[in-house]
């Protein structure tokens, strides 16, 4: 009995009790919004591991000639951002670090957000991975897309023959 | 990651989001740090070029407004957003121990970076005691 009791004491005061209620919100999120129901995906807080601490917020927009994608980066410069193309995905990845003293200076308010960030996309068929070109301006990274003029190199259409 | 087309959770819209334009306002998220020379703030206003930030004092109340141009090549249809484009607007009431004349503004990667010196009057001073 009283092993009992030692345990269940052990288990009140094991592990943060913050972060398991966070877990229990996620669960019941996730539960009924599906997934990406998430309190960190549906409020733009950190998620639990802190991944997505910096989440880039990203716009995507079409055209008859390119796929255009900018990505708000602000605080960054354009050797701190890595921009890679592999296996069909487009890659973005950097790091934003924190510009003030922490030794020095009294910080009073933070509201941005500083740490790693990688956020990948999947690269549509008809984009002509070859002309994909970017360029970063004024905290906003804009990568454009050309599409393809023809159809993907070993496309083909299959006859369907009577059975 | 949702799908939502119109989820810009990231952003926070500004208190008066009614504009005669039809644009989006968001509030710009912004640090404060207390340096050895009185307050520095760093707003982030991703797409504002140096010469579209205006930023005015007026009864002690500094707000700060910064104009993003649309960058959308024509016939470019939105598939796809997170953020949506819109202008910045923030106001800060700042005590009146800083010196008006010696705001510095600057902007770099879309961050506006404001100095806010101290007035002299209201620096510290040191009394040097002296023995008699």
């Amino acid at each position: 009995m009283s092993d009992k009791n030692t345990r269940q004491d052990l288990s009140l005061w094991s592990g943060n009790p913050f972060a398991d209620f966070r877990k229990q919100m996620d669960d019941l999120m996730e539960g009924f919004f599906g997934s990406g129901g998430t309190l960190a995906a549906r409020s733009g807080l950190p998620s639990l591991d802190m991944t997505g601490a910096v989440r880039p917020a990203i716009d995507i927009a079409e055209n008859d000639g390119a796929i255009t994608l900018t990505a708000e980066l602000p605080g960054i410069s354009e050797d701190q951002v890595d921009l890679t193309i592999r296996n069909g995905m487009l890659t973005l990845k950097g790091e934003k670090k924190i510009e003030h003293d922490g030794d020095r200076d009294d910080v009073h308010v933070i509201e941005r957000s500083y740490g790693a960030f990688q956020r990948s996309f999947p690269i549509p068929e008809r984009v002509d991975t070859d002309a994909i070109e970017a360029k970063f301006d004024k905290g906003v990274l804009t990568v454009t897309m050309p599409k393809r003029k023809t159809a993907p190199a070993g496309s083909r259409k299959i006859e369907i023959g009577k059975g | 990651m949702t799908n939502d087309v119109t989820h810009t959770a990231d952003k926070t819209p500004a208190e008066t989001p009614e504009t005669t334009t039809g644009r989006r306002i968001y509030r710009p998220l912004t640090d404060i740090v207390e340096t050895a020379d009185g307050v520095t703030l760093t707003l982030e206003m991703p797409g504002v070029a140096a010469e579209d930030v205006d930023i005015t004092l007026e009864k002690r109340v500094l707000t700060i407004r910064g104009k993003v141009h649309a960058m959308q090549p024509e016939k470019l249809q939105l598939a796809y957003a997170e953020y949506g484009e819109g202008d910045f607007e923030r106001a800060f009431t700042m005590s009146d121990d800083f010196d008006p004349d010696k705001i510095g503004a600057q902007v770099s990667n879309g961050v506006l970076t404001l100095t806010l010196p101290r007035a002299a009057d209201a620096q510290p001073k040191k009394i040097t005691v002296t023995a008699s």
